[in-house]
């Protein structure tokens, strides 16, 4: 294999090169690790996480996201640094990735670095640059700020696992929802090769947590856990099966986080779906919102889609649609209602929730008191009653309280608030929306 | 009623909740005002709270014992900002706490509109500092040091300054509230202080060091290339980062420094 990657790019060159190439790439948190200076090295980590800023796009810059190169010798369809494509080519040195990462670290431009790769020669050969990098910037520039890095399917698993006790955050990409998807848009990879290193690196996290009961300073293995992405709709999977996928991940595979990219039509190829209205940025929204009630409210992905009805309601989110369809369930009474009920209200999150079982201890709980502790009462309205009223005389029935909710502009991330009407929808991925009940 | 009218910052407001308390006037015939406020009322008695660091900390001990941790933060953070109720909210609440059989449960007295008041105040000014920890920028100086201007909307230095004197332990930094006229002064492995900026030689913050200009360079150009030009929207980078940051943002700045 010829490698392509010319010699003289100055490091703007190749930074402009390597964070392009790297863009489509998802995760941009450091979040999950807490972390002290040790006193000797520069920097720390904080469990929040911090966005540094927001680039052009509306997404949280936190970490120098780069590629450690673009070359590859690979040929997944949807990827722009496919081995058929005729782009520029780059190549950092371990000196390089870590002289940006301090310079942009003491400036505060960001938390850290997430560090992935295309294929250079081999995966093996590349996951030891990746290991170097990360050595280097540890132990002779003494980083202590956060680092994200891709574990490479195919790569020997003893240098997957050094390079994990110097990551914070390790994610293997699981690429798309379902192996079918896979034979078909990267045919290079499959389920189980990409299934494999996600396993290791939870193994190792389990017994890595045994050790550290026993030790209190044994070495960390990737503390804040492991992720994944897939893309969302480059292939014809439904929701309802890219939830579930998301919920087993979460599993059986102990996973922090599962990423979604609205797939961005970058190749010109036969076997990519034309997205004329781009990518399906609300489709992905709804995904995130279902994918916060798997992880923090209690949901299990089969109440909220089913074969039945498998993709997500364009005009209402996730838990708005669940509530409707279940208002045998309702109301709850606020200064009664356990917390998990709470949670499943439309209009109350975890913080109010939280809130309002704290304050009904010293109290009853009335309206005016909802609204000051964060709820949404414009939502919530019709679901609640605070000690046996309901906050005006509604009625509890399916019609009547989506025509009222729908009135109730929904904030969307995109710069569409208020203004999603039927027209504009269709310019999305029409397949996969269903009309709510009623309308 | 007898207006207690203290300086407006956390000194000021705690030594106004001592004077408040200490007169025994009875805590339905005083108010705290802070002197932000310019609207005097009629028919009360004004008086004017000396600020005073003594007072002060012991009103900070007390709410810390006897109020526990998170009432202790809620009022500094609440402080912070800039709203007009907040000194005698502050009051009421600790009058509220100490009068409970548990003091620690008194930030969970939603309910109650100064709690709330308190409370949600916190959360603001907790945000405002959290962004600036993304948002400040160091530039970095001749002689090393790392210098680093913001305009907060609240006194956020303070709650600012421990961050990154763990995180920059063994660096020279200065960050400059220019709002306020202060600055957070962290010598090399040592204690930051906050001190006041006209009584500080700033002579030496003119000269920036040699490869300054190239870091400032790739970062912008970094900014730009990541990202999406498919998923470009303006109105959502701008809702998460409004214009009022940008004027210290390297990555936002026509020319070259601060
Ligand atoms: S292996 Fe990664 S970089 Fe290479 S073509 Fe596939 S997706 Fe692109």
């Amino acid at each position: 294999m010829q490698v392509r990657v010319p010699e003289n790019l100055s490091l703007m060159e190749k930074l402009n090169i390597l964070s392009d190439a790297a863009k489509y790439d998802v995760a941009c948190t450091s979040s999950g690790t807490e972390r002290s200076n040790t006193g000797k090295g520069v920097g720390n980590c904080v469990d929040a996480g911090i966005c540094h800023s927001f680039s052009a796009d509306g997404r949280c810059i936190s970490l120098l996201k780069i590629l450690f190169t673009n070359e590859c010798i690979y040929n997944c369809r949807y990827c722009l640094n496919r081995a058929s494509n005729d782009v520029p080519r780059a190549a950092f040195t371990p000196q390089e990735v870590c002289d940006l990462t301090m310079g942009f670290y003491r400036r505060n431009y960001i938390e850290g670095l997430f560090l992935s790769s295309g294929i250079l020669k081999s995966p093996s050969y590349t996951m030891e640059l990746l290991y170097q990098t990360l050595y280097k910037l540890r132990h002779e520039y003494g980083f202590g700020g956060y680092i994200h890095v891709k574990a490479i399917p195919g790569a020997d698993p003893r240098l997957i696992e050094a390079t994990g006790y110097l990551a914070d955050r390790m994610s293997v990409n699981l690429e798309l929802p379902t192996a079918e998807g896979l034979r078909k848009l990267a045919p290079s990879k499959s389920r189980t090769w990409i299934l494999t290193p996600m396993r290791q690196v939870q193994n190792r996290m389990e017994e890595n947590r045994n050790e550290l009961a026993l030790y209190r300073s044994a070495p960390r293995f990737v503390p804040a856990g492991q992720s994944t992405q897939m893309i969302i709709g480059a292939t014809p999977e439904n929701d309802y099966q890219i939830v579930s996928v998301a919920e087993s991940l979460y599993q059986k595979f102990a996973l922090k986080r599962v990423f979604y990219s609205a797939f961005v039509r970058v190749n010109e190829d036969s076997m990519l779906p034309a997205l004329p209205g781009g990518p399906p940025l609300l489709r992905e929204h709804r995904l995130y919102q279902a994918d916060w009630l798997l992880r923090y409210y209690g949901f299990r992905a089969s109440e909220l889609l089913t074969e039945d009805k498998p993709n997500f309601n364009v005009l209402l989110d996730p838990k708005c649609d669940w509530a409707l369809r279940h208002l045998e369930q309702f109301p709850v009474e606020i200064n009664r209602a356990d917390y998990m009920t709470l949670l499943r209200v439309p209009g109350i999150g975890v913080r109010s929730a939280q809130r309002i079982v704290k304050a009904r201890r010293l109290g009853n709980v009335d309206f005016p008191d909802l609204k000051r502790m964060g709820v949404v009462l414009k939502r919530a309205l019709y679901f609640i009653t605070c000690r046996g009223r309901t906050m005006y005389p509604i009625r509890i029935e399916e019609d009547y309280i989506t025509r009222n909710l729908l009135n109730v502009k929904e904030r969307l991330p995109f710069g569409m608030d208020g203004q999603v009407t039927y027209r504009q929808l269709s310019l999305f991925d029409d397949q996969n929306f269903s009309m709510p009940p009623g309308a | 009623m007898t207006i207690f009218w203290c300086e407006d910052s956390l000194d000021g407001i705690l030594t106004g909740i001592y004077d408040a308390w200490d007169s025994r006037l009875g805590h339905n015939q005083v108010k705290l005002k802070t002197d932000a406020q310019d609207t005097l009322e009629l028919f009360c008695d004004y008086r004017q709270v000396k600020t005073d660091a003594v007072k002060a900390e012991k009103v900070l001990r007390t709410i810390r014992d006897r109020l526990g941790e998170e009432a202790f933060e809620a009022v500094c953070y609440a402080a912070a900002c800039t709203d007009g109720g907040r000194a005698d909210a502050i009051y009421r609440m600790v009058v509220l706490g100490l009068h409970m059989k548990d003091g620690r449960q008194v930030v969970n007295c939603l309910q109650n509109r100064d709690v709330s008041l308190v409370m949600r105040l916190r959360i603001k000014a907790w945000h405002e500092a959290h962004r600036y920890m993304g948002f400040v920028r160091f530039e970095e100086l001749e002689n090393g040091v790392l210098y680093s201007v913001i305009e907060p909307a609240y006194a956020v230095l303070p709650l600012l300054a421990p961050h990154f004197a763990d995180r920059f332990q063994q660096e020279n930094w200065v960050i400059h509230d220019k709002r306020r006229g202060v600055m957070a002064v962290h010598p090399k492995d040592s204690l930051w202080v906050l001190a006041d900026a006209e009584e500080l030689n700033t002579d030496y913050l003119g000269h920036r060091s040699e490869r300054e200009k190239e870091f400032q360079e790739l970062w912008k150009s970094f900014c730009k290339s990541i990202a999406i030009e498919e998923r470009r929207n303006p109105r959502c980078q701008q809702g998460l980062l409004p214009l009022r940051f940008r004027g210290c943002m390297t990555e936002f700045r026509k020319d070259q420094s601060i």
